[in-house]
């Protein structure tokens, strides 16, 4: 069980956290929602010791941060939003960095590369160079190399976790829905996932649990019905928002026309 | 964008896996070092010939003293001399550049070989007025720590400098070099004046670059430091990997990020010292190297660095050939032709990369 606790963070002379928390739970989806500038990739940064913070980040109780960096990566893996290559690696070379650890001694090491871009939808692609893919293609690339990084969601019964930084952004809604339902897939097989979202049909419709943010503190987290509410999403967002169910499978949706209407 | 001199994925297969084509540069890099090495032994104003030598070696016959005298006294540690300097001067743009993020970084264009160069003079000229006993423990190895040290600090004030948060700007990187450079070549200026005699016959040859004093009381100053770096830098080979993607990535592949700058800053200030107290400034060895390697191999640093020292090594010896035969029997200091011929290259990297260096 991932818990992060009283997290605070000051950037520069802007304090952009104030005491948020979460937690997460292996072997279901976590989602951070909430406005631009409310602090999801923030804490998301913060949980995964890219930014100094106040507040204890613990796994399993344990000291997230007193982790060495070796040891901390084959607990979990991290997509970052958008990274820009120094050098020219072909898609199957950047997906190859992820092989660290003891996965990189398995006996179909050499195959693995392929196979995680195969999850991805990018067959074929490694022979490309990364450079030239096209922003969502690339996306689906580092994700790639994410996954071959916690590709056994569990290891000697540990789970593993994946922190995605708004994985989606850049992707087509088939390609979104492709992604999100390898997280999903991820955290069915035992592994825990946190990732920060804008969609909130796609977080509706894939997290367990949802953590809603305004101004760098935590506004409501919990069950998905529970946290996207109208009241909640108004607030949040600062405007009317309505959340509606389609009637046959009884799951969320949110469209700014209901609230219109309404 | 990168513009390739092949297309899409031709060259490297379908899977785009170059590892079996760096394993392959590698052999061949080995053998065009052994080859390079033998053209080298038997090249020179002497007119000692490796066949003669070979034939008697084979007859069992004695060599001259003079044969004897050439081979082993000049021509075999200016060769070992030869292959650690372009080695460590190629390994040492490798990992700066893998550092820096930033395939342009180059000890010597961005003013470490300056201050290196400096740190040397200072010990040269200043090494007179230091206590005896000091002097006497010191030694030979005076010098080359002395570069070491230049190197080092000039490296941490450039990082500093050009560095923030992670990224590194090109411009500043450049422009410090330049401000670095300058202000090691000032100083060196100055330490010229007080100097001896002697001590400017010393000076004279770091301006220029050259193996010719080369001898095995030098190698032996230098070698220790430039073979440790050398072997530290494969260490180093993962860690850079991951630092392509940037420093938060490859925290999260990993990587201990400080602690492997701090070891790649190391070795970029031994390799280049060590090179520079041997043999002064020799240009360009550190970028071209690099840049035509991940041409035909690809960046992956685990075969990137020891192609680079194999080719470096291969790249200073052919040079140091061409700089005895070309105004023989006088000689040309390499530094000269590794300008002459590197300088170009280096213009040409400059044009296919227009663009995509973002200052």
């Amino acid at each position: 069980m991932l818990e992060a606790r009283d997290i605070s963070v000051t950037l520069g002379r802007k304090q952009v956290l104030h005491g948020a928390g979460l937690s997460a739970q292996p072997g279901a989806m976590t989602v951070i929602v909430g406005p631009n500038g409310s602090g999801k990739t923030t804490l998301l940064r913060a949980i995964t010791g890219d930014l100094a913070c106040r507040g204890t980040v613990t796994l399993n109780r344990q000291d997230m941060r007193a982790l060495p960096p070796h040891a901390l990566a084959e607990r979990r893996a991290v997509l970052p939003q958008a990274s820009v290559l120094a050098f020219p690696f072909t898609v199957h070379e950047v997906v190859r960095l992820g092989l660290t650890g003891r996965i990189a001694l398995r006996p179909d090491a050499a195959q693995l590369p392929g196979r995680a871009l195969e999850r991805v939808g990018l067959e074929g692609y490694g022979a490309r160079f990364f450079q030239e893919l096209s922003g969502g293609e690339q996306a689906r690339a580092q994700l790639a190399r994410v996954l071959l990084q916690v590709w056994e969601p569990v290891q000697d019964g540990i789970p593993r976790w994946l922190f995605l930084d708004e994985p989606v952004a850049a992707l087509d809604i088939g390609h979104q829905l492709q992604v999100m339902h390898l997280a999903r897939r991820f955290a069915r097989a035992g592994g825990g996932v946190v990732a920060v979202m804008h969609d909130l049909n796609l977080t509706a419709m894939f997290a367990d649990r949802v953590v809603l943010m305004l101004d760098g503190r935590v506004l409501a987290q919990g069950a998905v019905r529970e946290v996207l509410s109208d009241q909640n999403l108004s607030r949040a967002y600062g405007c009317r928002l309505r959340v509606s169910s389609p009637p046959a499978q009884g799951a969320t949706y949110i469209l700014p026309q209901a609230a219109e209407m309404a | 964008m990168v513009a390739l001199p092949w297309g899409r994925s031709a060259g490297h297969g379908a899977t785009g896996d170059r590892s079996d084509r760096a394993r392959v540069t590698i052999l061949a890099l080995v053998v065009f070092v052994m080859l390079a090495a033998i053209a080298s032994l038997g090249t020179g104003a002497a007119g000692v010939s490796l066949g003669d030598v070979l034939a008697k070696w084979i007859s069992g016959e004695e060599l001259s003293v003079r044969e004897r005298v050439v081979l082993f006294d000049i021509r075999l540690p200016r060769l070992l001399t030869g292959m650690l300097v372009g080695a460590s001067l190629a390994v040492s743009g490798a990992v700066m550049q893998g550092l820096f993020r930033n395939p342009l970084a180059d000890p010597g264009i961005v003013g470490v070989g300056a201050g290196a160069g400096l740190a040397a003079v200072l010990a040269i000229v200043l090494g007179a007025f230091l206590p005896p006993a000091i002097l006497a423990v010191a030694g030979m190895h005076l010098v080359p720590f002395a570069a070491f040290f230049g190197g080092w600090v000039t490296t941490l004030i450039l990082y500093r400098v050009s560095t923030r948060a992670g990224r590194t700007s090109v411009a500043t990187m450049l422009l410090a070099g330049i401000a670095l450079g300058a202000l090691s070549g000032a100083l060196t200026g100055i330490l010229v004046y007080i100097a001896d005699d002697q001590q400017l016959r010393d000076l004279t040859f770091w301006g220029l670059g050259s193996l010719a004093g080369a001898s095995w009381a030098k190698l032996a100053a230098a070698a220790p430091i430039m073979v440790l770096a050398l072997l530290a830098a494969p260490m180093l080979a993962r860690a850079l990997n991951g630092l392509a993607l940037g420093e938060g990535a490859a925290a999260h592949l990993g990587v201990a990020v400080q602690r492997m700058k701090n070891l790649a800053i190391l070795t970029v200030a031994a390799a280049t010292g060590a090179a520079v107290a041997v043999s002064g400034g020799i240009g360009f060895i550190g970028i071209v190297v690099p840049h035509l390697l991940r041409l035909v191999m690809g960046p992956d640093h685990r075969f990137l660095l020891p192609a680079a020292a194999l080719l470096g090594a291969g790249l200073l010896l052919l040079a140091d050939i061409i700089s005895r035969l070309i105004i023989a029997p006088a000689e040309l200091p390499i530094g000269i032709v590794t300008a002459v011929l590197g300088g170009p290259v280096f213009l040409w990297i400059l044009l296919r990369r227009r663009g995509i260096v973002d200052m």
